[in-house]
This record gives structure tokens, sequence and C-alpha cells, in this order.
């Protein structure tokens, strides 16, 4: 294992799995801090916020968002977050995370440069380790 | 005047076979060609009663043996059809007519001439037995003849048209009404395809919209072609029109039952999507917790994960209770419709969420004077009341007392109800589209499970209505319902 990354965000709805990827990234130390959002509204007011330099906050170096989600949802986020994306000043990688297996949602988010893979749920711990360490190792 | 030879002669080139009759003997002789067709009668038996026994078909006998006593007499002329029996046994038919003298002085000799008519015969046959299918199945299929003479501007109609058209056996179409008898949205379309085979001869074939001397519409299945003079000039349009309508209407029917078919099954999906991604993030989460389990170094952190099993089921419970409530909604299909007071349903609408109203102030305004009952699902219309008014109290705008108007009316037999609120409204540019899907919320509001709209639109269009939103922001929102 190699270095430790920085900042990793998560945008999800669901309480327990989002403390549980909070407990994951703890326990094998995988990032030093963890950015946590309920829905892609909420994520994106803080991306809108960095871009206005009036802020100490930090880009990420990873983002798992989720797909369905209450007032923005996954998908929305994307299409807003692709207009803002040339204005960052360092590469961010992006996993869609969803407990849907509708192969029309996978061909969707697949059809965005900007998603790394589209994981379905649940993820397995040694998949998290790799996705860090590879991210982590690049960047 | 051409003599005998002359005669003879000519006769037999044009293959005509003749008797000729001496009128005062009454001897008959046969011509050379008869004898070929029907045979050389025997020596032993007269002509005559040869002929009438082995020759003429039986059904001829009487009228021949008459007609022919008539003509002997010299009073009357034969002219008879009749069936003779050939050499080579086969009947044949035969025109049988005497030769006409002028010359009233020499009448002692007749002619009797037979003329093969047995191929125009065999063609009258036809025709007449084409004709009888061409009627039957004109009549069987509600097929009507028609004819444009562009010359004379007139029409022609056979009786199946005027049948179609519910017009009496002596009516005569106007040229210049023609038009009528097309639906008002089909008269330029009918215009424009009689036109174009007027003028460049483009025959056609097309589905049509029609109207009776009394107003019925109907479908027509329309056919026409352009008819030609010998110069190749068009003088006319000639085609048939038969009657669709049934089949139209049958089309038009399985077309509608397709589009429900297609919606039901476009919702079931929905449903069973929605049903594997519930169960699903909560069948991942409790991989999740075994995986963390087995990673745990300690007492402390397993007791905090088994926390988060509790957690997962009681969720789970909730999901699965969620499902079970829109199954048992559309459950309720297979209940009947029977006649419901929309007041009595808001009654009981309000008293269930009384709490909730109060809690808000809540001024609910209903006006049913315009429509004061319904035939519907009792609890469907109690479940769609009761969406709508608990999500114009959830959703009101902040330090605004919330006033919910309803009101029912009927426009061309059609009915209606309205509910409109004060309340944060929404943006329907942004949210139009997924208003009415499956967990979808619009507001950071807690209380929201997206799941309202998406039962109240089910069961509005289970019903066979269809549910409709207006709204601004900051202002409120209305929904519209059509039974």
């Amino acid at each position: 294992m190699g270095q430790k990354m920085e900042l990793a965000c998560i945008i999800d709805d669901d309480k327990i799995y989002v403390n549980l990827v909070r407990k994951i990234i703890e326990i094998k130390k995988l990032s030093e801090n963890l950015l946590i959002f309920k829905n892609g509204l909420e994520a994106l007011d803080y991306f809108k916020i960095i871009l206005t330099n009036m802020t100490e906050e930090k880009l990420p170096d990873i983002i798992f968002l989720d797909l369905n989600m209450p007032v923005m949802d996954g998908w929305e986020f994307l299409g807003e977050f692709i207009k803002i994306k040339n204005q960052f000043d360092k590469k961010i990688t992006l996993y869609v995370v969803s407990s849907s297996i509708d192969p029309r949602d996978l061909e969707r988010a697949k059809s965005f440069n900007l998603v790394t893979d589209y994981l379905i749920k649940p993820i397995e711990l040694k998949k998290f380790e790799k996705i860090f360490d590879r991210v982590a190792n690049v960047a | 005047m051409l003599n005998d030879l002359q005669l003879n002669n000519i006769l037999e080139d044009f293959d005509i076979a003749y008797w000729k009759i001496n009128l005062l003997t009454k001897e008959i002789s046969w011509s050379d060609h008869f004898e070929a067709l029907v045979g050389t009668p025997p020596t032993d038996e007269s002509l005559f009663e040869h002929f009438m026994t082995n020759v003429l078909h039986k059904d001829y006998r009487y009228d021949y043996r008459v007609a022919f006593e008539n003509l002997t007499l010299g009073s009357e002329d034969l002219n008879q059809e009749i069936r003779l029996k050939l050499k080579n046994d086969k009947f044949r038919w035969f025109e049988c007519r005497n030769l006409k003298r002028k010359d009233s002085n020499n009448i002692e000799t007749a002619v009797l001439l037979f003329v093969n008519i047995h191929q125009s015969k065999r063609d009258q046959y036809t025709i007449e037995e084409n004709f009888f299918y061409y009627r039957e199945t004109a009549e069987m299929t509600t097929t009507g003849g028609w004819y444009i003479d562009i010359t004379t501007k007139s029409i022609y109609w056979d009786d199946v048209t005027k049948k179609i058209l519910d017009c009496p056996k002596d009516f005569n179409p106007d040229y210049d009404k023609r038009l009528q008898f097309y639906a008002p949205e089909h008269q330029e379309q009918a215009n424009s395809i009689f036109e174009k085979c007027e003028k460049y001869g483009i025959p056609f074939k097309t589905e049509l919209k029609m109207v009776t001397l009394y107003g019925r519409e109907f479908w027509v299945q329309a056919t026409g072609k352009p008819v030609y003079n010998e110069e190749q000039q068009i003088i006319g349009i000639r085609g048939v029109l038969q009657n669709i309508d049934e089949n139209k209407s049958n089309e038009l029917n399985l077309q509608n039952s397709l589009d429900i078919i297609a919606a039901q099954n476009s919702r079931l999906f929905n449903f069973a999507h929605v049903v594997s991604h519930n169960l699903r993030s909560h069948s991942s989460n409790l991989s999740l917790v075994v995986q963390l389990l087995n990673e745990a170094k300690n007492t402390q952190d397993k007791i905090d994960l088994i926390e988060n099993v509790e957690d997962i089921s009681e969720n789970l419970d909730v999901a699965i209770s969620r499902l079970n409530d829109m199954v048992s909604h559309q459950n309720l299909l297979k209940k009947e419709r029977t006649l419901v007071s929309f007041k009595q349903s808001l009654d009981i609408v309000i008293s269930s969420v009384s709490s909730l109203i109060n809690r808000e102030s809540a001024k609910i305004i209903a006006e049913f004077k315009a429509l004061k009952e319904i035939s519907y699902i009792p609890e469907y219309l109690e479940s769609i009341l009761l969406n709508l008014i608990t999500n114009a109290i959830r959703y009101k705008q902040p330090g605004r007392v919330p006033v919910i108007f309803i009101q029912t009316y009927s426009v061309n037999d059609q009915n209606f109800i309205e509910i409109s609120d004060n309340g944060i409204g929404i943006d329907l540019d942004q949210y139009g589209d997924k208003m009415f899907g499956m967990y979808k919320t619009f507001h950071r509001n807690p209380d929201a499970k997206g799941i309202g709209l998406f039962i109240t639109k089910n069961q509005v269009e289970t019903m066979g209505g269809s549910i409709s939103v207006t709204s601004t922001v900051n202002i409120g929102t209305t929904f519209k319902i059509k039974f």
C-alpha cells in the first residue's frame, strides 16, 4: 500500500451505508478526511463555493456518487458537475455507486466521460482498498 | 336475289347449318353441314321425328314442335334458342330461326338456320355468374361502386353505395354537394385525392371518414381509378368504397388496449425496479456490516456494528411495508365502482388528518355544487384527496396559513376536480417530468417520502383518468384530475 489519500467524498442519502463506509475508511486508513453530502444539491453547493475562492475548503480526490437521492439525484448532479468541472485545478475521480442493477442505469452512467466506473452496492472491502490505493498513488 | 346454290355456298362458307323445308310436301332436307354436326340420320325414320327424339334436348321438344308447325303453316316465324346433341354426344347451344323471305309469292320452301351460339351463351352465363358473385360480395363486404362523369359533372352510385350512405335507392347524388358526404375534417383530403385523380390520373386507395345522409359518421376504405376515353383523356373516375367502420373501431380499440397495457407494463417495470432497488440497498448494507464484523478488532467495534444491523432491519421492515402498501393499492382494482359523494369522502379524509390540519391551522374550502358525486372506487378517491391535501399542507409557504381550495365541475360530460394550494410551489421546468415518479422528493423536507404522487397518479390512471399539475414557485400549486 502506498500513499494515503487526502480527501474522499460520499454523496448518498443512505445514512447506514455512509456510516459503514466511514468505518471502512477509518479502519483501513484509506483517507485522511471524508466529506459527506445527503444529496446532489448539497454537494454541488459546496463545489460552487470552492470555485469562488472565498473558502479554505478543499476539492476531494475521489467522489462516490449515489443515484437515487431526494432533492437532486445523481443524474442531475452529474449534469451540473460537468458544467463546472473544467474550472477545477485538479483531477477528481468519480465513481457512481448504486444498488440499482438496471442495465439502463449502467449504460447511462458509462456514457459520462467523467464517470470512472459504475459500482453496484455492496462494494467489497478489498475493492474499496484497491480503488483508494490506485487513486492515491496516481494523484 | 340469290339463287339456292349461291345461298347454299354462302351458308356453308359461314359454317351455318340449315334445313330446307318444302312447305307443300312437308319434306325436310338437312344441309351437309347439319348432318356433319349431328350425324347421319337413319333412313327408316322421318328426319323430323329422329331430330325430335335423338338430337333436340328434351327440354325444348314441346315448344319446338309447336313453333315448327306454325312455321310450316306459314303463319309464324320460328326463332328459338335450343340445345342440340352433336355426334360426340355433347349438347351445344344453337339459335334456330327461319330465313325470312320478303317475296311472299315464293313460299313453297322455307329455310331454317342453325347458328352455333354456344360460346356467346356460355359467356353470358359466366357474366351472369360473375355478376352474381360480385353482387353477393358487395353485399357481404358492404362495398359499393361509384362513377364520376367528369364531362357531365354527374355522379352515379350503385345500390350498395346508396345503402352504405343511408340514401334511398332513387337518390340522385348532387355533384356540387358531393363533399357533404365526407366528415368535415376529411373533406379537404377527399377533395384533393379526387382532384389529383381527375387532373393527373393518379389512382388512390385511402381510409376516410364519411358521413351518411343522416349525419352518421363512419370509416370507409375508398379506392378510385381514372377512366380514359379513346383519346386518352380522363373522362371519369371509377371506384369502390367499403364500409370498414367495424374494423376501424376494432383497430382503435385495440390500440387503446395496447396503450393501457403499455402503461401498465411500464408501471410494473418501475415497480420491479423500485422493489429491487429498495431491497438491495438494505441487503448490501447488511453485507457491508458482515464484512466489517470480520475485520473488527475488539468487542466494542463489534457491538457498534450490531447496532447497525438493528437499524438495517428496521429500515428493511419499513421498505417492505411500503411495498405492501403499493401492492394493496393495486389490488383495490378488483373493487367495484360506486356512486361516491365528494363531500363525504372529503369529510373522512379531513377527520383522518385532523391533527395535521389543526397543527398548521390549515383552511380547506370545498366547492362541490357543480358536481356532487361520481362513480368511483371510494378508497381511491379518499386516497387521492388524502395525498393531495397532506402534500399541500406539508409543502406550505413558511409563515403563511395553508389554504386549500377544492372544486369539482364537468365540461362536455367530462368530470374534473381541482385541488389548489398557496404553498411553496415547485419549479416544473426543472422537476415537471419527474413529478409523479417514485421516490422523488423536491424539497428539503424530512417528511418527504416521495411516494404519494406516484400512487395518486397510479390510482387516477387505473380508473381511466389523468392528472396534471400547474405551479408557481412561492405562489402555489394546482392539481387537476380528469376522471
